[in-house]
């Protein structure tokens, strides 16, 4: 495992914001980590990089404690904490230099970075005539300017423009590709979906659920499906009164329920004896429907 | 850390309150230069009666050191607030824009950057009191002239050119040492907010506590006096004594390093436990 975090717990005040959190993130993967706001995944990430001092536990990277070997465990570490907040009156190539001159590095990798995100032209300008997305661009390049092994990134698509998120979604594929494990944390599940291996959940603090995220998906017990129905209405309503649908409801001319996987023939029969044509029955379990359904947002 | 000095000097200087003292001191000295030289005739005339029929006075008697050494006994007090404006946003200044999340991820421990910013908030400080010493010293040669120094203080002192040169060197870098120290205060209250005002306030509100202590002639105050760190401001003013007393200069150094090391300490516990939740 290259990062793990070892019964992880930190208050603030009577409030509990990380309770006895474990994970394991293993080598090579692109690891997405999931809760609803002040779910405490901000507080693992700050304790994560040294932040914030946990109360109980520790965080290991490579095995070695980040408490107590700063230092040696952060060497290979890039990270990107929830804002890029830079040094505003100085320029982006300055702002890179000052943080490599603290990595003890040259700066033959400034270059390259600000290439890597596509800010390479605009090097010289100060940080303040930056665009929010240019600013979260050189968030990244500031993380990787240590050519880490091991990527933290909290919120990395935070204010971007669909483009700029698909560019940082390429960007976390292409970096992962070379070999480089990505922990990240976002609340757009379907950019998580898309681009992570493995994925956690915690709720209120606490552990809810980790795995690779194709197991967590298939082993899903709670299924969203798609019919396509005719008559429309009138399916709503039949399904709405059944109460092992846990939620239904119509989009774009189809009917999305949520239902045990068991429960799917059912609802064939059902709409069959009600003489409701069924065009197509879509299974459409998603990220969403599971991290509803764990962190108890469900309202089905 | 020579690297990470050359990065705080860098913050420094992108800071327009850095600037504050240096443009203060350039509007003002050259005024007071100014002011002493179209009013220097009535100055001149009190020191030449001071020292009544006793001297000859060859020359003028007024010129950049005497002008150097009145400019230095105004502006004492009013150093440490110039100081304190570079001093306070040395730590506070990383929280309240949130550039802690980027520096103190990377490896480098928080000891070395928090010294870092020691040292560069010293080098700032002592910049500062160089430009006043090149602005009253250096212009005011060029305006004032030369010659030696007459000091008034419990009797009468006159210094010829040669060490003139010498004591105002020697007391000059003594400033540097007591306004360190000013900043080193500063410094200890920037490790613990996240707003740089907050720093200078309760910087400046100790040391003017510690004037008025000093200023009350009650018994309770004056035997509290060796015990605050202000007392020991003045000793610059130790250069223009003849002869120069050492032991207690000596003695005002220990104690103020004694408070610096006690500031430094808190600065150190604060700062390496603080969590950074901005």
């Amino acid at each position: 495992m290259i990062l793990e975090t070892k019964n992880l717990s930190k208050s603030f005040g009577p409030r509990k914001a990380v309770d006895n959190l474990s994970l394991k993130i293993p080598e090579g993967s692109v690891f997405g980590f999931l809760g609803p706001n002040g779910s405490g995944k901000s507080t693992t990430i700050r304790m994560m990089t040294d932040l914030i001092c946990p109360d109980d536990g520790e965080v290991l990277i490579n095995g070695l404690s980040v408490q107590n070997n700063h230092h040696q465990a952060l060497v290979g570490v890039g990270a990107f904490i929830e804002r890029a907040d830079f040094y505003k009156h100085l320029s982006a190539k300055t702002n890179l230099e000052m943080l490599a001159r603290m990595d003890g590095k040259g700066f033959d990798n400034i270059p390259i970075v600000l290439e890597r995100v596509g800010l390479f032209e605009r090097a010289n300008d100060k940080v303040k005539h930056y665009s929010q997305g240019m600013r979260q661009r050189l968030g990244i390049a500031q993380a990787l300017l240590a050519k880490p092994e091991l990527l933290i990134l909290d919120e990395p698509t935070n204010g971007l423009d669909p483009q700029g998120m698909k560019e940082i979604r390429d960007l976390v594929r292409e970096l992962n590709s070379e070999g480089i494990t990505i922990f990240i944390s976002s609340h757009l599940l379907d950019e998580v979906q898309k681009i992570c291996s493995h994925v956690a959940i915690i709720h209120l603090g606490k552990f809810i659920i980790s795995g690779k995220m194709e197991d967590l998906l298939t082993e899903s017990e709670l299924f969203t499906t798609e019919l396509r129905v005719h008559p429309i209405e009138k399916a709503k309503t039949i399904l709405e009164s059944q109460d092992w649908i846990h939620n239904c409801e119509e989009r774009t001319g189809s009917l999305f329920v949520n239902v045990l996987q068991e429960k799917i023939p059912e609802i064939t029969t059902l709409l069959t004896q009600h003489e409701c044509k069924i065009k197509a029955i879509i299974p459409k379990t998603s990220l969403e429907d599971f991290y509803l359904s764990k962190t108890g947002k469900n309202n089905g | 850390m020579i690297g990470l000095i050359h990065n705080e000097l860098l913050k420094i200087t992108g800071r327009w309150r850095s600037y504050i003292g240096f443009i203060g001191i350039a509007i003002l000295m050259p005024l007071i230069l100014w002011g002493f030289s179209y009013g220097g005739g009535e100055i001149h005339d009190e020191y030449a009666q001071e020292l009544g029929d006793n001297f000859i006075v060859v020359g003028s008697i007024f010129n950049a050191f005497l002008a150097t050494y009145i400019v230095m006994n105004a502006f004492w007090i009013h150093m440490p607030f110039l100081v304190a404006l570079a001093a306070g946003d040395a730590v506070a200044a990383e929280g309240a824009a949130g550039t802690f999340r980027i520096i103190l991820t990377r490896s480098t421990s928080r000891l070395k950057i928090l010294f870092a910013k020691l040292f560069a908030t010293w080098i700032y400080t002592a910049v500062l009191i160089l430009f006043l010493a090149f602005m009253s010293l250096g212009i005011g040669t060029l305006w004032l002239g030369s010659g030696d120094l007459i000091v008034f203080d419990k009797g009468i002192l006159i210094l010829d050119q040669s060490e003139a040169w010498i004591r105002m060197a020697l007391s000059f870098g003594l400033a540097i040492l007591v306004m360190c120290v000013v900043a080193t205060l500063c410094f200890m209250f920037s490790t613990m907010v996240n707003n740089g005002i907050g720093p200078i306030v309760g910087a400046i509100f100790l040391i003017v506590i510690g004037y008025i202590i000093m200023a009350i002639p009650i018994d309770m105050f004056e035997k509290m006096e060796p015990y605050i760190f202000v007392t020991y401001f003045d000793v610059w003013q130790q250069a223009f004594k003849d002869p120069i007393p050492w032991d207690r200069i000596i003695k005002s150094l220990s104690i103020l390093v004694l408070y610096t090391a006690g500031f430094i300490g808190v600065s150190i516990a604060v700062f390496l436990q603080r969590d950074i939740k901005s």
